[in-house]
């Protein structure tokens, strides 16, 4: 393919997203992107939506287990972004760890709040891990998806984790219950789901030590 | 173990929020004064920033991502912007309201404007028909104040009406009308006052008195308005009899 024509396709893509080898997209420029949000730039949070709506979605919707809730909380944390962008570090490198955090902590705000930890204790009894859960189908082209290589590589890491403490990781962090809630629901002592997270934060921090942004 | 050791501790439990309720809040307090744990505390978010990227994405229904700008973007656009389409609408009604009345006010119009044209027909149609079959044509001229008019009656047998026809006289002078009378067998029968208009004949279709006996004729006067009195008074302006 000419350079002619791959600038050309570069200029059909919205602004702030670029293809790497193999039809990866992935965001560039962010401070770029994060000043334009500063300055009030609508367009910069169409393409900002464009591409964080699916991941906001993929992590409310794994703990709320509901697709309307889901949806609230993925408009809330947009909300607050366009009106408190400017806490986002200069180099704009934490926009979208600093979205999927308001998102994460807006869901667990929304499960306390509503005392649904009963019915979503139940639902978990029901289903398995984060690939086999209640999320509805993903993007049809999911090495497409802006962000995807993060997702396979954070996917790797809790999967290399020990069958308890990955379980323990899940549900802590994907469904959103304390560490006494683990310990009730797995019947388990709390000193031992103390142990078993720690051990597995310890290492996730150190896989996720290679991930530094959006582009991998 | 010291207080703030046991914060320290709990740091990671605090930013992956697994802690309980109680202690989570006793975390937060501590963090507002304690300078050392806020910057460990960033520093874990910093670790830990792609990890709620584990879940898989999830494709956002049609229109979604559309919501979420109009949300977002909806409090910044001019106030009538957010108003024109409400406004637009209610004016909308209220037009279509009003011409809804101004078309029934019209519409009542002509049905009463039709409907006294149809009565108006009816009786023409009355009136001519007696006309035709009048056995019957009776004529008197009256002059008065220089007017040149007459009286004329077309008498049908068949219905036992009259058809009366007034015409070319003037309005009658203040506090007088002009009045029509049968003449009977028995004496004179008052019929119908006659309003006399300038340029317009009067048409009136008199059915035969029930009292007086037989009707042998005609006459027209000038009576005072006062008068109720079943004779004539006036001045007697056309008599004719049959």
């Amino acid at each position: 393919m000419s350079a002619d024509a791959d600038r050309s396709r570069e200029r059909s893509r919205p602004a702030g997203t670029s293809a790497g080898d193999g039809g990866r997209f992935v965001i560039l420029h962010e401070k770029e992107l994060c000043q334009r949000l500063v300055a009030r730039d609508e367009q910069a949070l169409v393409e900002l939506v464009d591409v964080a709506t699916p991941w906001l979605l993929g992590v409310t919707h794994a703990m709320l287990s509901d697709a309307g809730d889901a949806e609230d909380v993925v408009m809330q944390t947009f909300e607050i972004a366009w009106n408190r962008v400017g806490l986002v570090r200069d180099d704009g490198s934490d926009l979208v760890p600093w979205l999927l955090r308001i998102a994460r902590n807006r869901a667990i705000d929304q499960l306390r709040a509503r005392r649904r930890h009963q019915m979503k204790t139940q639902l978990i009894a029901t289903l398995g891990g984060l690939d086999e859960d209640v999320t509805p189908a993903t993007e049809p082209n999911e090495a497409a998806q802006p962000g995807w290589h993060v997702h396979e590589t954070v996917k790797a890491a809790i999967g290399a984790l020990p069958d308890d403490q990955r379980t323990a990781i899940l549900l802590a962090y994907f469904r959103g219950l304390t560490q006494s809630e683990i310990a009730e629901h797995l019947a388990i002592p709390l000193g031992t789901v103390k142990t078993r997270l720690r051990l597995a934060f310890d290492k996730l921090r150190v896989s996720l030590a290679t991930v530094k942004d959006w582009n991998l | 173990m010291t207080a703030h050791d046991w914060y320290v501790e709990h740091c990671v439990d605090f930013v992956t929020r697994t802690l309980d309720s109680g202690d989570e809040t006793s975390f937060a307090d501590h963090l507002r004064r304690c300078e050392e744990c806020k910057a460990a505390v960033q520093s874990i978010e910093r670790d830990f920033a792609w990890l709620p990227m584990g879940a898989p994405p999830v494709r956002p229904r049609p229109g979604f991502r559309r919501q979420i700008l109009r949300d977002v973007l909806g409090d910044r656009q001019p106030a009538w912007r957010r108003w024109i389409v409400p406004i637009a609408l209610a004016a909308s009604v209220l037009i279509a309201f009003g011409l809804y009345v101004s078309e029934r006010r019209e519409s009542d119009r002509i049905a009463r404007a039709l409907s006294t044209r149809t009565g108006e027909l009816m009786a023409l149609r009355d009136s001519l028909s007696v006309m035709r079959q009048a056995a019957r044509v009776l004529q008197a001229s009256i002059s008065m104040n220089g007017h040149e008019g007459g009286l004329l009656i077309f008498a049908d047998d068949v219905s036992h009406r009259w058809n009366v026809v007034v015409h070319g006289l003037p309005p009658a002078p203040p506090g007088e009308t002009y009045q029509f009378w049968f003449i009977c067998s028995d004496g004179m029968v008052r019929g119908a006052t006659v309003t006399s208009e300038p340029g317009r004949p009067v048409f009136l279709t008199l059915g035969m008195p029930a009292e007086g006996g037989t009707v042998i004729g005609a006459a027209l006067t000038m009576e005072p308005k006062s008068n109720r009195s079943p004779e004539p008074r006036g001045k007697e302006l056309a008599h004719m009899l049959l």
